[in-house]
C-alpha cells in the first residue's frame, strides 16, 4: 500500500525550476531519504508535499487522496507531520506547552476556550511519554529558548512525533548536531514502528545510510537516481555530482 | 527539588497560596479600599476598572496572538454608541438590553473588520485596522442620527437602569457594579488564556508556520480571537458610556485605540495582570497630573512610555514578578 505518490511535480520561482517533473512514491512504513547538493530543491519538495507551497504543475496523493490543493493544516489532520531545517519552535513557551500544542493540533479540543490545557489527562500523559522518550521531561517547565541547540533539535522531532503521524517528514534532523547526538537521532528513527512512513532530507551520510531503505538523489530539481542504498553508493552519476566534490578534495589533499 | 517529581510543589497548599497571593491582595484592595475614599476618587477607580477591561481585551489580541491592531477603539466606541443611540432614539436605558446589544454590535463589527484586516499581516494589518476604525469615526462624525442635536456625539447618558425599584446610583454603587463586571471579564480572559485555544494564540505569535503544520487553521484562530476581543472591548465601551455620560466620535478614533496599547506595553504584554496594572498607572497618573498641570498630560504620558520602553522592556509586570519570585524563593516555596 502506498503512503505518498508524487506525479510530475514542478515548482518554478520566476525562471528557476526549483523542482522539475519529479515523480516517485513511498510505501507505508518505508524509510525514504532524499539527498542532493545544496540548492537541489529538497526543502522545496518538502514544502510542496506539506503544503507550505503550492506546485506549478503536478499532483500529490497522500494515502490515496489527492491533496494537491489542500491547506497545510488539513494535511496535518490526515496524518502528515514535519520538522524544520531551521529550528522552528515556540521559543517563548515552555517545553510542555510546545508538546501539548502539538497534541491538541489534530484534536477538536484545539478550539476549547474554557478548559485548562493541562486538564486533558490523556494528552498530558502522551506529552509525558514523548518528552521522556526525548529525555526532556525534567525540563518541561523551561522555556524552549533557554535550552541548548541539541535539546531544541530533539524537541523539533518530538513535536512532529507527538501527534502519532502516519507520514513523518524530517528536514535535516541532524544538522548542527554532534556525532553522538546524530546517532541518537538515527536510533530514534530506527525505533519508529512499521506503521509510520518516514521521509528524510539530510546531508549526513551516517544518517542517510544508517536509516534509508531507499534513496532518491535530487539534482537541479530533478531526480537523477532512485534506488536502494547499495545501488546509490555505486551509481556513477551520483558519485559524479554528489560525492565527486569529496573526491576532488581527497585528491587535492593527496597531492 | 528532590521530591519535585512525586509532588509538584506548586500544587501544595502553601505554593498555591503564594501563587494566588497577588490576586488575593489585588482583590482585597479593589473590594475594600475605594469604599473609604472620597466620591471623586471613587470615580477614578471606576474609570481605571473600565480601562482595565479594555486593556485586557487588547492584550488578548496583541500580547497573546501577537497582532498589533490600531483600531481597537472601534469596538469600544461601538459599545458606547449602542448605549447612546438606544437612549437617544428609543429611550431605552435598561442595562439588560443595552449591554448585550452593545456586546453583540461590537463583536459583529469585529467580525466584519477581522474578515477584512486578517487577510494581511504585520504592518499592513496595523494600517488596515487603523483605516477601518477611522472609517467608523468619520461615519460617527457625519451621520446626524449618531449625534445629539447640535453637537458631536451623544450626551446626557444616565447611569444604567438595572430595573431594581427605588434604587439610586451613588459613585460607590457604580464602582462595585463595574467591579463585578471587571471580575467576570478578568475570570473569562483567565480561562481563555489557560485553554488550548489561548495557548494556540501564543503559538501563532511564536511561529504561525509551525502551527499550520501541527494542524491549526491559524487564520480561523486569529479571526475568533479578533471577535472575542471585540466583545470585551464592547463591554468596556458600554460601561464607559454610562461612566462618561457622553460618547463622541473621539472614542472611536486612533487616540482611544492608542490608550489600551500604552497600558498593555507599560504594564506588560502577554501577562494577565500587566494590562490591569498598566491601566492603573495610566489612569492614576492622568488623574494626578490633571490636579497639578492639566495641559501637560500628553507630555507626561509620552515620557512614561519612553521610560518604560527604555528601562523595562517587558513592562512593569516583569519587575513585579521578578520581585515576587524572589520573595517566593526566599520562603522556599515556589518551584524553579
Amino acid at each position: 500500500m502506498e503512503a505518498l505518490r508524487v506525479e510530475g511535480l514542478s515548482k518554478d520561482f520566476g525562471g528557476v525550476h526549483a523542482v522539475h517533473h519529479v515523480s516517485f512514491n513511498v510505501e507505508i512504513g518505508e524509510r525514504l531519504v532524499i539527498i542532493g547538493p545544496n540548492g537541489a530543491g529538497k526543502t522545496t519538495l518538502f514544502n510542496l508535499i506539506n503544503g507550505q507551497l503550492s506546485p506549478t504543475a503536478g499532483r500529490i496523493y497522500f494515502l490515496g487522496q489527492d491533496i494537491t490543493e489542500m491547506t497545510t493544516h488539513r494535511r496535518a489532520h490526515l496524518g502528515q507531520a514535519r520538522s524544520f531545517q531551521i529550528i522552528n519552535l515556540f521559543l517563548n513557551l515552555s517545553v510542555l506547552d510546545n508538546t501539548l500544542l502539538s497534541l491538541h493540533g489534530t484534536k477538536r479540543s484545539r478550539l476549547q476556550m474554557f478548559r485548562s490545557m493541562k486538564s486533558y489527562g490523556n494528552l498530558l500523559s502522551n506529552a509525558q511519554e514523548s518528552l521522556e522518550a526525548a529525555a526532556l521531561w525534567e525540563k518541561r517547565d523551561e522555556l524552549v529558548k533557554n535550552l541548548s541547540y541539541g535539546e531544541q533539535r530533539r524537541i523539533e522531532i518530538a513535536l512532529s512525533l507527538a501527534s502519532k503521524p502516519k507520514l513523518l517528514m524530517l528536514d535535516e534532523p541532524s544538522s548542527g548536531l554532534t556525532r553522538d547526538e546524530g546517532s541518537e537521532i538515527i536510533a530514534l528513527i530506527r525505533n519508529l514502528g512499521p506503521t509510520i512512513t518516514v521521509l528524510i532530507v539530510d546531508h549526513d551520510m551516517d544518517l542517510v545510510f544508517g536509516v534509508a531503505e531507499r534513496i532518491i538523489v535530487l539534482h537541479y530539481g530533478q531526480i537523477i537516481s532512485n534506488g536502494k542504498p547499495e545501488e546509490i553508493r555505486v551509481d556513477p552519476k551520483v558519485r559524479e555530482i554528489y560525492m565527486g566534490a569529496e573526491e576532488c578534495i581527497d585528491r587535492a589533499r593527496a597531492d | 527539588m528532590a521530591n519535585a517529581k512525586s509532588e509538584p510543589i506548586h500544587r501544595t497548599l502553601q505554593g498555591q497560596l503564594i501563587r494566588l497571593s497577588p490576586f488575593i491582595v489585588g482583590a482585597v484592595i479593589l473590594f475594600l479600599l475605594p469604599a473609604f475614599l472620597p466620591a471623586y476618587v471613587q470615580t477614578i477607580w471606576t474609570k481605571f476598572l473600565i480601562f482595565a477591561i479594555f486593556a485586557t481585551s487588547f492584550d488578548l489580541i496583541y500580547g497573546h496572538a501577537g497582532l498589533l491592531s490600531l483600531g481597537h477603539a472601534a469596538f469600544f466606541g461601538a459599545g458606547g454608541y449602542v448605549v447612546g443611540v438606544l437612549l437617544l432614539h428609543y429611550e431605552i436605558s435598561s442595562f439588560w438590553i443595552c449591554a448585550p446589544l452593545g456586546v453583540i454590535v461590537a463583536s459583529a463589527i469585529a467580525a466584519v473588520f477581522g474578515f477584512i484586516s486578517l487577510r494581511v499581516s504585520g504592518m499592513y494589518f496595523l494600517l488596515v485596522t487603523f483605516a477601518l476604525a477611522q472609517l467608523l469615526y468619520s461615519i460617527a462624525w457625519n451621520w446626524l442620527w449618531l449625534n445629539s442635536p447640535g453637537m458631536q456625539g451623544i450626551a446626557g447618558i444616565a447611569r444604567p437602569d438595572l430595573g431594581i425599584p427605588s434604587f439610586r446610583w451613588t459613585p460607590i454603587y457604580f464602582y462595585y457594579f463595574v467591579l463585578i463586571i471587571f471580575v467576570l471579564c478578568f475570570y473569562l480572559v483567565y480561562r481563555i488564556m489557560n485553554s488550548p485555544f489561548g495557548c494556540s494564540l501564543r503559538g501563532i505569535r511564536e511561529s504561525e508556520l509551525r502551527m499550520e503544520s501541527l494542524g491549526y487553521n491559524t487564520w480561523f484562530h486569529k479571526y475568533i480571537v479578533f471577535i472575542v476581543t471585540g466583545a470585551f472591548a464592547g463591554i468596556a465601551g458600554v460601561l464607559f458610556a454610562y461612566f462618561n455620560r457622553l460618547i463622541s466620535p473621539v472614542h472611536l478614533a486612533v487616540g482611544t485605540s492608542f490608550l489600551p496599547m500604552c497600558m498593555v506595553i507599560i504594564g506588560g504584554t502577554g501577562t494577565l495582570l500587566g494590562p490591569v496594572i498598566g491601566a492603573m498607572v495610566i489612569v492614576f497618573v492622568e488623574y494626578f497630573s490633571s490636579l497639578f498641570t492639566p495641559e501637560r498630560w500628553p507630555l507626561i504620558l509620552g515620557g512614561l512610555f519612553v521610560a518604560v520602553i527604555m528601562y523595562s522592556r517587558g513592562g512593569i509586570m516583569v519587575y513585579l514578578s521578578e520581585i515576587w519570585k524572589r520573595i517566593g524563593t526566599h520562603y522556599g516555596s515556589t518551584q524553579s
